[in-house]
């Protein structure tokens, strides 16, 4: 589980030492124009013309894959599927199964939004497979973003392993007191209780020292904040930006003239 | 060109998130929003979305027909108001869409919005006794229709979730799409999130008023006194008349 | 002159009968190391959140007297500025990680990036801090790795990089072993040597006896004690009242009814007693 919660892979490429924000823009760019960036093959070109030569390019299109194949995948290749069969509205039948009739306008429609949905998610894995959260955070947080919303991200992302953890105590425990999963219905409902009651009063009666330790830290200093990590902003990272959002302009303003 | 949504689908969406967007421009703009984020509710937001995501585990693996995956959520919206709840849905299903599967990110809206609802009925003082908890929990179910109906058409109407099904079998009786997606809703979304008011509430009831006086509307969370079973007669009173109620009335007027 | 001054102060925690500290009034020189003592319940930790501030600006409820220190009054600063005046570091270590550090270093520098300290300085001051405490060796590992005793320490060091006044230490060896407490007094003490007050409560009679100047007996909001560890730690009245004792002190006392302790003063620590049973 714990290494589940940060994507991110260190590795010495040119990707790695670009801004954080500079990805941000990147990432969001890809997304932008592969969705109104008008056709049918839009968002497919922009995966494997872009987000997989970036990640090449990054030294981790191996991770990339992996990514792709266990979350992404599915989640899209079961929505096309569904879609497909379930959703009416086509003229032309390509072929039926039992009562339902598969047409080619639904095929159409449910390939875009699943290669949609796959860029979207493709963009935000490379994202998190190159910028390391804290980094990204840090320099949001340089830029103006209030430092309360980079400390709850980053500590959400570290107490959800402990409480995972935790989870799993209690589930062990109760199995080893006879819970059974797979017991009737109300059996299961009542179960519920004693599994939840310790994983949240527990959490719950921690947050009030937790929050005098930070305070005792200066967490709501009005001082103007100083950060540990120096993070590189180059000249490259501003053109590159600037590039980036000219891009984007040119993808929304074709998509309003052009059609 | 195809988009494989109509434009009426596309407004609908708009519309919902214009109205989200107004809601919280205007509690940022008259500072309604940040005398609510006190040190305390910055700390329990990040263990409320654990919450939320070890329940939803849990609630898997005991396969029980219900999410229960905005407990957290409805907890801070009560105890720290609605725009600390907002925060806390949309953070969950940012941090479900990192590490469980992205299809998490486009219902974000929807946790917001859950998060946003039950801190409004909180503070109508609409968390004290099991009835107003069980309306709580209907107007949120209500809300979270609102703002999902129009981002499941714009998805397709069908996902990887188990009431996918019905909205496909309605779909292959010649509704709708968005007249499918909202019946779906309307029968799945009020058993969740009743059951997940309900479950906040008797969290919020072994809480010591000590532990409450802590955060910003801890009082919201104090009981009035009660006679509990005719509470819960009413209660269930209560749901039967508003779920007959939305169907015969609202869902036909959303679908004109 | 004192740093700390304390007049007449009683509090009662938000939805509380009855007052957690009452008619306190105590003054701390600067560079003095004050270790407090008491029986649960007895207003330890309520006296240390007094002094870092968190009464009233964090509990809320009613405080009555002043708090003063360094010339400064508690009531009329606000918390975020106070607490560059005095550090609090209390005894769970796990609810003291800030969770929104992924290393030790980054850790203890959260503190110093929240006031606006310059990154070179802030560099400098972890490091320093670290060696002082040393944990130097734990600066790139998760702060959610370590152990308990581990943890204390980087709680202790995160506070005493911001460079505090006043440092109050609530219970901050619970968790560690003989050693670790050796080395945690023996910091403390270079601390108070450097001019930093030291207000320390702890359980460890022994180590309050060989290295804090002054000892105050807390019992039920009140002060029942204020003097030298030697006198204070020996005094008949904590047994009386249920506080914990140094084992030495009872195996003497009971010695002295029975006339084999021939000195006057009671022993705390292990070589007074066996200094003062073996001359």
């Amino acid at each position: 589980m714990n290494d589940r919660l940060s994507f991110y892979r260190k590795k010495n490429s040119p990707i790695h030492t670009l801004n954080p924000f500079t990805k941000l823009t990147l990432t969001l760019a890809l997304i932008v124009i592969g969705i109104v960036g008008g056709g049918y093959w839009t968002a497919s070109l922009a995966v494997c013309l872009a987000i997989a030569p970036l990640t090449i390019f990054s030294k981790l299109f191996g991770d990339y894959l992996r990514v792709a194949f266990r979350l992404i995948l599915p989640t899209a290749g079961f929505m096309f599927v569904m879609q497909s069969i379930f959703i009416p509205g086509g003229v032309t039948e390509l072929f039926r199964i039992g009562p339902f009739s598969i047409e080619v306008e639904t095929v159409q429609r449910s390939y875009l939004i699943a290669s949609r949905i796959f860029l979207m998610v493709s963009a935000f894995a490379f994202l998190l497979l190159t910028t390391h959260p804290s980094e990204l955070m840090t320099d949001l947080t340089r830029r103006g973003l209030p430092p309360q919303f980079s400390y709850v991200l980053i500590s959400t992302l570290q107490i959800i392993p402990q409480m995972q953890a935790k989870a799993q105590t209690i589930i062990s425990a109760q199995r080893s007191r006879g819970l059974d999963t797979e017991s009737s219905f109300m059996k299961r409902i009542g179960l519920l209780v004693p599994l939840v009651g310790p994983l949240v009063f527990g959490s719950l009666v921690e947050v009030e020292e937790r929050a005098i330790a930070i305070e005792a830290r200066g967490f709501t200093s009005t001082r103007v904040k100083t950060f540990l990590h120096d993070i590189p902003d180059t000249h490259m990272d501003k053109i590159i930006r600037w590039a980036l959002l000219a891009l984007i302009i040119v993808a929304l303003a074709s998509k309003i003239w052009l059609s | 060109m195809q988009t494989g949504f109509t434009n009426q689908d596309f407004i609908n969406f708009l519309i919902v998130m214009a109205v989200l967007g107004v809601v919280f421009g205007w509690a940022y703009a008259t500072k309604r929003m940040q005398k609510d984020f006190t040190t305390t509710t910055w700390v329990l937001i990040p263990v409320a979305v654990a919450i939320n995501i070890a329940i939803g585990q849990l609630v898997l693996v005991l396969k029980l027909p219900v999410y229960l995956d905005s407990i957290g959520t409805v907890l801070v919206g009560v105890i720290c108001g609605p725009w600390a709840g907002a925060l806390t849905g949309a953070l969950s299903n940012t941090v479900a869409g990192i590490i469980f599967d992205p299809g998490w990110w486009p219902w974000i809206p929807v946790a917001a919005a859950i998060g946003l609802t039950a801190g409004l009925c909180a503070n109508a003082s609409f968390f004290k006794t099991w009835w107003k908890v069980v309306v709580t929990g209907f107007l949120i179910a209500l809300v979270a229709t609102i703002v999902g109906s129009p981002i499941a058409v714009l998805l397709g109407g069908i996902s990887a979730s188990g009431s996918s099904l019905i909205t496909a079998f309605l779909l292959q009786t010649g509704r709708g799409i968005l007249e499918s997606v909202l019946t779906t809703n309307f029968i799945v979304e009020p058993i969740d999130k009743i059951s997940t008011s309900l479950l906040a509430f008797a969290i919020l009831d072994g809480l010591s008023t000590r532990f409450l006086a802590r955060f910003p509307h801890g009082e919201n969370a104090l009981l009035d006194q009660q006679r509990k079973t005719s509470e819960l007669v009413i209660a269930v009173v209560i749901v039967v008349i508003l779920v007959i109620v939305t169907n015969v009335f609202v869902v036909p007027l959303l679908n004109q | 002159m004192a740093i700390v001054n304390l007049q007449n102060i009683t509090y009662k925690y938000p939805l509380t009968e009855t007052p957690a500290l009452r008619n306190i009034t105590l003054q701390v020189e600067e560079g003095e190391f004050v270790a407090v003592i008491g029986p649960n319940g007895a207003g330890k930790s309520t006296l240390c959140y007094t002094l870092a501030g968190f009464v009233p600006h964090f509990f809320k409820g009613e405080l009555a007297g002043s708090v003063e220190v360094a010339g400064q009054e508690s009531s009329q600063s606000t918390l975020h500025e106070w607490v560059l005046n005095v550090g609090l570091a209390f005894q769970n270590p796990f609810n003291q990680i800030s969770g929104a550090k992924y290393t030790v270093f980054e850790e203890i520098a959260f503190g110093l990036e929240n006031i606006g300290v310059p990154r070179e300085e802030m560099k400098q001051r972890v490091t320093d801090a670290m060696k002082l405490t040393g944990i130097s060796d734990l600066a790139d590992r998760s702060p959610y790795s370590l152990s308990g005793g581990q943890q204390q320490r980087v709680a202790l060091t995160s506070i005493l990089v911001m460079q505090p006044k006043v440092l109050v230490l609530d219970e901050p060896t619970s968790q560690m072993d003989p050693i670790g407490t050796r080395e945690v007094f023996g910091v403390i003490r270079t601390m108070t040597e450097k001019g930093m007050t030291v207000v320390l409560v702890e359980h460890k009679v022994e180590w309050i006896a060989n290295f804090a100047d002054r000892v105050i007996a807390l019992y039920e909001g009140q002060i029942l004690l204020d003097g030298k560890p030697g006198e204070v730690l020996t005094s008949d009245l904590l047994v009386e009242k249920g506080f914990g004792i140094s084992r030495y002190t009872s195996v003497a006392r009971k010695a002295m009814k029975l006339g084999l302790w021939k000195r006057e003063s009671l022993p705390v620590t292990l070589e007074e007693a066996v200094e003062g049973f073996t001359r």
